[in-house]
């Protein structure tokens, strides 16, 4: 009888062309066999981002003259970089040669997978160290072992608008803190009379590498000495801070720091007069921005002891293991030379970091490089240290907490050094043999008893009338199974293991580094205040975007079902286009919404005679707004569900009850809410575990700042497990979340079972 | 359409409702299309125009510039295939294996059932950052990586679209089935003859989030890929920026090529939400 609803021929032809449609895809993706063997020797290189496009040319070259090599340039986007050379490293299978930035450096030494190169320089009539800046030749030193040749470096300078600086009366740009206080002062000054608005210099607020700046023209130190408590210079620091606290207090220069597209556009506009920036920002305004050309020019920092600025940049890398390492090193050899750094300059605007090159026309006779070239004998490079990530993050912390006055400088610093001085503490003793394998089995052995009394204790399966045979439910479940237990059981019990163990950077590449410490990871985030501001601030986000998504949802799905509704297509699109809009270009417009000068929000707030809001700057309202962004990105998504689940309702019932007199909202209680019973569950459960595991918007937007107001306990996983390589900490933060997801969940079934009796 | 009113509401004030109605619809959508329409628009602007600080929607002087040079950076046909290779494959797999099982656990007696799927929705509460690692090591082991098999597998059952599918499939009145199993359907032809095109809406539904998913995967491609023709586009396109600098232009005018083929799909998708044989079937 149903076969003339659903004929047989409409579903074979159907079937047909799924199959046929599935085979030929299959075939594409089937792996490429791979290449005989060729004489060729064959150099994987990578390099990140826009560079790995650029060194084709340069690697075009270096084929030329010499014909037996083949360089395979891999381009690895900056924002995966981490995790891909990671994974690369773990799995054995990093490149030959790699870029990699100065700060990174040490990490890898750490993992002990870069390729010793002291015995291939400094011979005779080859590369020397002398050639280098020796700042920079530091970053890829660890125990005098040479694990890198720098390629390119890059230091900080002030851009400055000379024409302002010369009304505030300054001809040239201010050798001493003092003057450069004075200046911006008379620059404010000025635009408060001329009732202009804006500041005097752009200074973002957790930003480590402005901090050190700073710091270190301060007279300061990092690890001063050895081993011993004191690892930084305290009242330096202080100082510091309290210097640049002055600029925030007295409105020299704003909370929030320009960004993006705005800080160009800021500083042409005499807005953000002095900002500090790298070098590719010289061709960044020279094309953007021509109408400035003659107003404004590069200068070295100012000095309190001294003129030192950051010093950053990439090395060339070998990893060890690689097959080709003496062509490696030739290409190393090929990039460092004097006129190739010249020529890479200019096809990449980099630095170079061999000082022979310097002499190059091309950036001799370049007036706003001669800053440049005058800072890079002062720059100096962060220590060279494994842990220097979580040290970085420890920094921009403090320098967060005492700008915007919530710790007094004084206290800060002492702060940062007693955090500082944890984070280099040495490892716990690991455990004896037998108790790591009582431990290692008992680890697997509890989710197996886990598992058994789950089944066993489960509630008893009603018979029914008919009983399908154990081969249909295996054939319908097995494949899915399957791949369920390899890609998703195994790895979470291979993670909760390792939420037991140490695993760190040290062990990365060196599994017998890994030490089973028990629950040593789980004592720890329980005395770990940034964990439970992070959990706080998820459940806070978790309870206000919940409801709102899901009444937003709702309420649209409802709305555009409704039958009055024409061109119901273009509207379904219009409410889902934020969920497939590109979160970068989402990022873009949402931020420049929440601008406390230009921004939207704060227009409308001064047209009705409000004072503006700081938004994402304000430790208070920086989370409600991602909460308000994610609803409007995320709600689109819901609508869909309900959407599908609306058409499911049949159109009889609402027939019948018309025909009954019930009216629009008795409708609406009496059969749309009940027969959405199924899906509401759904989405109350699936938008839950989402927003619970709260990521994207913090990462981009605000990156779980201002002072940790907006960190959610993904992200503080995320920063742990690919930021600072605390693989082992960063699993026990997962489950420790999971058992509250879990929890929750429990409960949202409960309360639903009582609402509405069996799910 | 003026059925729908009550006895009594004019014509005329039936028309005005449903104007005053569909402006409210309209300005709300004019604001969730704001930022995509900023993205449209600024890929056709020059670069120092888009930096000029005020974010106007319509280009002063339109360039093509940006997709010119995106055809320059990016190989932009093998990126493209790649994705849409990765996307489709995984979408058709991802509906089949889901489909199956959710129909197992929504219409088909077992032991121990309701255990089994309060298992597998434990397992959406671990994060997935952190079986990245343990599952690219075991691609690693089944020599998988660096091919589009290493890609979709992992990918191609998710407890979300089982549980998604199930919810639909077990309101499907359980008469129906029975009456075919009278008639001496077997259970694949009641899951491919029945169940299959009774749950056409949220099928279609299923099928436009797994293929966004994987549309907009970013770094799983990153990490199991190790030669760059088989990156898929978002990968491709996030090489376009520098450490420090973004060329914005550019960007957009990548973002705008990988949001229009989802677009198409939702279009295509949309043709399963009319109510049709839903509706009839389900009034027995």
């Amino acid at each position: 009888m149903r076969n003339d609803i659903f004929p047989a021929s409409r579903c074979n032809i159907l079937l047909k062309r799924l199959i046929c449609l599935f085979i030929l895809l299959l075939f594409s993706i089937l792996p490429g066999t791979s290449r005989a063997g060729t004489e060729e020797k064959i150099l994987q290189f990578w390099a990140m981002g826009s560079e790995g496009k650029l060194i084709r040319v340069l690697a075009d070259r270096f084929e030329k003259e010499n014909p037996e090599a083949k360089i395979l340039v891999q381009a690895i986007p900056w924002t995966g970089a981490h995790e891909k050379l990671v994974t690369a490293v773990v799995g054995n299978l990093a490149p030959d040669i790699c870029q990699m930035g100065t700060t990174w450096m040490p990490e890898f030494e750490a993992m002990n997978a870069l390729e010793p190169l002291n015995s291939r320089l400094n011979l005779k009539n080859g590369l020397s160290e002398a050639d280098f800046f020796p700042e920079s030749i530091k970053t890829a030193r660890q125990n005098d072992v040479l694990y890198g040749i720098p390629w390119y470096v890059d230091t900080r300078v002030f851009y400055y608008r000379s024409d302002i600086a010369r009304s505030a009366g300054f001809n040239k740009f201010p050798e001493t803190w003092m003057e450069m206080y004075k200046l911006c002062s008379e620059i404010v000054k000025a635009k408060r009379q001329a009732n202009q608005p804006g500041y005097a210099f752009s200074l973002p607020i957790n930003d480590w590498q402005i901090f050190l700046m700073f710091f270190w023209q301060a007279g300061g130190e990092l690890f001063p000495q050895a081993g011993r408590e004191t690892v930084l210079s305290i009242p330096e620091f202080g100082k510091t801070l309290e210097f640049l606290k002055r600029f925030i207090d007295e409105k020299l220069a704003p909370v929030a720091a320009g960004k993006d597209m705005d800080l160009l556009a800021a500083f042409e506009s005499g807005y953000f007069p002095m900002f500090i920036s790298g070098p590719w920002m010289i061709s960044e305004i020279i094309r953007n921005k021509p109408a400035l050309e003659g107003k404004w020019t590069t200068a070295r920092m100012p000095m309190d002891k001294k003129y030192t600025s950051f010093l950053g940049g990439c090395n060339l890398v070998m990893f060890k293991g690689s097959p080709n390492r003496d062509l490696a090193w030739k290409f190393v050899d090929f990039l460092s030379r004097p006129d190739i750094q010249a020529d890479w300059y200019e096809l990449s605007k980099n630095l170079p970091a061999n000082r022979l090159a310097w002499k190059d026309a091309r950036l001799a006779q370049n007036s706003h490089m001669h800053a440049f070239r005058e800072q890079l004998e002062d720059a100096k490079a962060p220590p060279c240290v494994p842990e220097w990530e979580q040290i970085a993050d420890v920094l921009s912390g403090t320098m967060e907490a005492a700008l915007f006055g919530k710790t007094p400088s004084g206290e800060a610093a002492e702060a940062a050094n007693r955090n500082i001085a944890r984070l280099m503490r040495v490892q716990p003793e690991s455990m004896g043999k037998t108790a790591i394998i009582i431990a290692a089995s008992a680890i697997f052995l509890l989710p197996l008893i886990f598992l058994v009394i789950f089944f066993r204790t489960g509630p008893g399966d009603g018979n029914r009338s008919h009983r399908t045979p154990p081969g249909m439910v295996l054939f319908f479940l097995a494949p899915a199974i399957i791949i369920l237990v390899v890609f998703l059981f195994i790895p979470i019990v291979a993670s909760l293991f390792a939420s037991l163990t140490n695993w760190n950077l040290y062990g990365l590449s060196d599994p017998s580094k890994v030490n089973f410490i028990g629950f040593d990871n789980y004592r720890r985030l329980w005395e770990d205040p940034v964990f439970w501001v992070s959990l706080k601030n998820t459940l806070l986000f978790s309870l206000l975007g919940v409801p709102l998504n899901i009444t937003l949802s709702l309420a649209s799905a409802l709305l555009l079902n409704r039958k009055i509704v024409k061109f119901k297509a273009l509207f379904r699109i219009g409410f889902f286009i934020p969920v497939i809009t590109t979160m970068v270009a989402v990022a873009v417009i949402w931020r420049w919404l929440y601008n406390p000068e230009f921004g939207v929000f704060n227009q409308i707030l001064k047209t009705i005679g409000l004072s503006p809001l700081n938004w994402l700057s304000d430790t208070w309202l920086a989370l409600p707004c991602l909460i308000f962004m994610a609803v409007w990105k995320g709600f689109g998504y819901n609508m869909i569900i309900y959407i599908a689940a609306l058409q499911g309702i049949p159109e009889s019932l609402y027939e019948a009850a018309e025909i009954d007199g019930a009216n629009a909202s008795q409708q609406f209680w009496h059969i749309t809410l009940p027969m959405l019973r199924k899906t509401s569950f759904f989405v109350a459960v699936m938008t839950t575990i989402g927003y619970l595991q709260f990521f994207a918007e913090p990462y981009i937007m605000t990156g779980g700042g201002p002072l940790n107001s907006t960190i959610s306990v993904v992200l503080y996983m995320y920063q742990h497990a690919f930021k600072f390589y605390n693989l082992g900490y960063a699993s026990s933060i997962a489950y420790a979340l999971f058992v509250i997801i879990l929890a929750m969940s429990i409960i949202q079934g409960r309360i639903q079972k009582r609402l509405e009796g069996s799910v | 359409m003026t059925t729908n009113y009550p006895v009594g509401i004019t014509r005329r004030s039936a028309w005005l409702r449903m104007i005053g109605f569909h402006l409210f619809l309209l300005a709300s959508l004019i604001l969730t299309l704001f930022p995509f329409v900023w993205m449209f628009s600024t890929s056709f602007k020059p670069s120092g125009e888009i930096l000029s600080g005020t974010l106007s929607l319509i280009p002063i002087s339109p360039t093509l510039e940006h997709y010119r040079n995106l055809f320059g950076a990016v190989n932009l046909f093998v990126n493209l295939w790649n994705s849409i290779i990765f996307s489709l494959v995984l979408t058709i797999l991802s509906v089949i294996l889901n489909s199956m099982a959710a129909y197992a656990f929504a219409k088909i007696q077992f032991p121990r059932r309701e255990r089994l799927f309060a298992l597998l929705m434990m397992t959406m509460m671990v994060p997935g950052q952190v079986t990245m690692m343990p599952v690219f090591l075991i691609l690693k082991y089944a020599g998988l990586l660096n091919s589009f098999a290493g890609l979709i597998i992992p990918g191609s059952v998710s407890v979300f679209g089982i549980f998604l599918l199930r919810q639909f499939m077990m309101d499907i009145p359980e008469e129906i089935l029975e009456a075919a199993r009278i008639d001496g359907c077997s259970e694949i032809g009641i899951f491919w003859k029945i169940i299959l095109p009774l749950s056409r809406p949220v099928i279609a539904t299923l099928a436009v989030f797994t293929f966004i998913g994987a549309w907009n995967e970013f770094l799983w491609p990153l990490i199991i890929m190790l030669k760059e023709s088989n990156y898929t586009l978002p990968v491709a396109l996030a090489n376009l920026n520098g450490q420090y600098n973004t060329d914005w232009g550019l960007l957009m005018a990548g973002s705008v090529l990988v949001v229009v083929p989802v677009i198409l799909v939702f279009l295509t998708a949309q043709k399963h939400y009319m109510k049709g044989i839903a509706a009839g079937a389900g009034k027995e």
